[in-house]
């Protein structure tokens, strides 16, 4: 069993004369050991996995194939790749970095722990707001899905139902992680297993079409219909489906073995919803043609299905949809909810956010951070907008968490050992910064502009409530 | 290990949930006066929450009841140890414990009056020379009167049982036992679980063996909570050799 010890003093009070939570002494495989009290943890791999998958593969299948395929052609499927691509080269260093701070907060942790509480605020609030606008993100995926039902069942409706019933599931979803006592993490586990095996019934059926067994013609359309620079785009949009891996990092002190258990969670997750991605758009564009299929919009998937299998086929995936994005949403609030402990943890946030109610057990005031401001951005109802958001602000932690990993590899303080070595260094973590930040260049200007706005007000507020407050660990 | 430190007192663990429980049930700091006592306070926590989170709300409260058992525990005469854990896996800890401080028993508190009967059930020999480590290690310095019973399976003769349960007697008074404070007594009724708890209607205190891990303790929960619910007095369940 390997023990690491924790040699990160902190320092400062905040404006209201708070300091950051004391440090662990040290860390094992099991628990994460305080002076007084020990953490258990309590999440295998299995479970992390399920975090990983279930956060980014309801994006990916079940809300841009139609999108994606409106925008790049059926080169959509190398946006994918490239998506794929990208989040691997932060996947590494993240892992990295993981198993020499295995502690809550993930991204946020490495950054103000290696850069400083400046770099830290503008990452930790910019992720706890990255996460708010993918979890939106999802609920409105999850309104598209359950309005896809209401069609199916032969309900109509006056209005557009999309926005009111995700509306609906925000304030559901908060109030039931505030007051839900069954087991989340159980049913997390359950729901990404069922779902994973329908994609992979329906995906391999999908190919084997595609490749012509079943004797059909499958559409035409050149690779590249709407040339070269708006596959970068896509590549740009579509990266909201691969933001769950870090979040594997924020849960980083509930996870056993952390130092097998992290790497093989993040990179596993990362490598096995690439494939997914890849093929479903494949398949996808093979069965319609990318035309016809950013007509069907956002429940695309649905209408290939059906197509491949009739009804039986779309209820499936419909079922699946409503699971894949229910799960993606659920993981974010939670995720987010971490993230405000971290923050508050470390002062840079009034303590009282992480307040636990004493009926419950659970964080509610952090879940209401999360939920109340999910529930605002679902009204705008803008799908592109807030993925690319979510997208940017995570596009800066991981460009961040490349750099962490260069400067601390450089100046490889006492305190730094990772049980896990990402092989390329510099090259590949250099790679993926800059890759990163070439991404945040392909999306809309409105995105850059609001995730801009997000980061300034989080700089101004960790000036004005924490400038005393030092997380920098020694160098 | 149990041969080095034979003289000494046997560790047992003693899970107590910190912060919403009842706390150290009566007569059970007297119960284990010659045992080290290592006392678990666990406090778990919802999926949504971080063990964290709720250290840095509730430590202080956690420590300062912890402390108040443990003091309870020294003035009954055991030497203590505590420990303070969040988690969201109540068993996962205690299991983690019990390896951790290599216990020899953990016991299930629930309130007695000072122990005079002790029933011991013993399963076979396999584990014996643990639960006669133990049972001497509690009550050899005491006037408590043990009863060694064995629940005899159909085609086990009276006298194999008397034999196996005889060199049990032999292991205790080797510790230090009265012979005469000693009885055997051989039960033959169906389902282990319905006949230990019947039988210990007449005790105070039930020592027995952990049950194996298969599926019906996984699904149903341990045995020997099952015998603490129906007995309602303490329970240690010794622990197999790690």
């Amino acid at each position: 069993m390997a023990d690491t010890d924790v040699d990160v003093s902190t320092e400062g009070t905040n404006a209201v004369g708070d300091e950051p939570a004391d440090e662990p002494s040290h860390v094992t495989e099991e628990t994460t050991v305080h002076e007084e009290a020990q953490l258990e943890r309590t999440i295998g791999l299995v479970g992390g996995l399920a975090i990983g998958i279930g956060t980014m593969i309801g994006a990916g299948i079940f809300v841009f194939p139609g999108l994606a395929a409106g925008n790049a052609g059926p080169a959509a499927t190398l946006s994918f790749g490239i998506g794929g691509a990208i989040a691997l080269l932060v996947a590494l260093p993240a892992s990295e970095l993981a198993t020499a701070m295995p502690r809550s907060g993930g991204g946020y942790y490495f950054i103000s722990r290696s850069m400083g509480t400046g770099y830290g605020a503008v990452v930790g609030l910019g992720l706890w707001m990255g996460l708010v606008f993918a979890s939106a993100f999802y609920l409105v995926g999850l309104g598209h899905y359950a309005t896809a039902v209401l069609a199916e069942v032969g309900v109509t409706l006056s209005l557009d139902p999309v926005i009111p019933l995700a509306l609906l599931f925000a304030v559901a979803l908060t109030a039931l992680s505030i007051a839900g006592t069954e087991n989340t993490t159980k049913i997390q586990n359950v729901v990404v297993i069922v779902l994973l095996v329908i994609l992979t019934a329906f995906l391999s059926y999908g190919s084997l079409d595609a490749l012509g067994v079943f004797g059909r013609e499958s559409a035409p359309g050149t690779l590249f219909s709407q040339g070269y620079f708006p596959v970068l785009q896509t590549a740009a949009l579509v990266f909201t489906s691969y933001l769950g891996f870090a979040q594997v990092a924020t849960v980083a002190g509930d996870i056993k073995e952390p130092s097998r258990n992290l790497p093989l969670a993040m990179v596993g997750s990362v490598l096995i919803v690439t494939v997914f991605y890849v093929v479903t758009i494949f398949v996808a564009t093979s069965a319609f043609g990318a035309d016809r299929l950013e007509s069907f919009g956002e429940t695309a998937m649905v209408e290939v299905a059906r197509d491949f299998l009739g009804l039986p086929g779309a209820v499936a995936i419909l079922v699946a949809g409503l699971l894949a994005t229910f799960s993606s949403a659920n993981a974010s609030i939670l995720s987010a909810s971490r993230t405000v402990y971290a923050l508050s943890r470390d002062a840079l946030i009034p303590r009282r956010a992480s307040d636990i109610n004493l009926r419950y057990g659970t964080p509610h005031i952090a879940l209401l951070a999360a939920g109340g401001p999910i529930a605002v951005l679902v009204a705008t109802g803008q799908v592109e907008l807030l993925a690319e958001v979510a997208s940017f602000l995570h596009l800066v932690m991981y460009a961040l968490i490349c750099v962490a990993l260069l400067a601390l590899r450089r100046r490889d303080p006492d305190w730094y050992d990772p049980s896990f070595e990402m092989p390329g260094v510099p090259v590949l973590p250099a790679t993926g910064a800059l890759a990163s930040a070439a991404l945040i260049v392909f999306m809309q200007p409105a995105s850059i502009v609001v995730g801009v706005l997000v980061m300034a007000v989080s700089y101004g507020w960790a000036r004005y409530y924490a400038d005393d407050v030092q997380l920098k660990g020694d160098f | 290990m149990t041969d080095t430190n034979s003289t000494e007192r046997p560790t047992v663990l003693v899970p107590v949930r910190v912060l919403d429980g009842d706390g150290i049930p009566d007569g059970v700091p007297e119960l284990l006066g010659n045992a080290h006592v290592v006392v678990l306070g666990y406090h778990v926590v919802p999926d949504q929450t971080a063990p964290g989170q709720a250290r840095l709300q509730f430590e202080d409260r956690a420590t300062d009841r912890l402390a108040e058992f443990a003091t309870m525990f020294e003035a009954a005469g055991a030497t203590v140890e505590t420990e303070l854990v969040f988690t969201h896996e109540k068993q996962q800890t205690i299991d983690r414990q019990i390896r951790d401080h290599a216990c020899h028993a953990v016991l299930v508190a629930n309130a007695t009056r000072p122990p005079e009967r002790v029933l011991v059930a013993v399963r076979g020999t396999i584990g014996s020379s643990r639960i006669a480590r133990v049972v001497a290690g509690l009550f050899a310095d005491t006037d408590a009167a043990v009863t060694l019973y064995h629940l005899a399976a159909d085609d086990e003769s009276d006298t194999d049982a008397e034999t196996m349960l005889g060199a049990v007697r032999d292991r205790l008074v080797d510790r230090g036992m009265d012979e005469d404070a000693i009885a055997l007594e051989i039960g033959r009724e169906d389902g282990p679980r319905a006949a230990i708890a019947d039988a210990a209607t007449s005790y105070d205190v039930v020592v027995m063996g952990e049950s194996e891990p298969s599926l019906a303790t996984f699904v149903f929960g341990m045995a020997a909570d099952d015998v603490a619910e129906q007995f309602l007095g303490p329970v240690v369940v010794v622990q197999r050799d790690p």
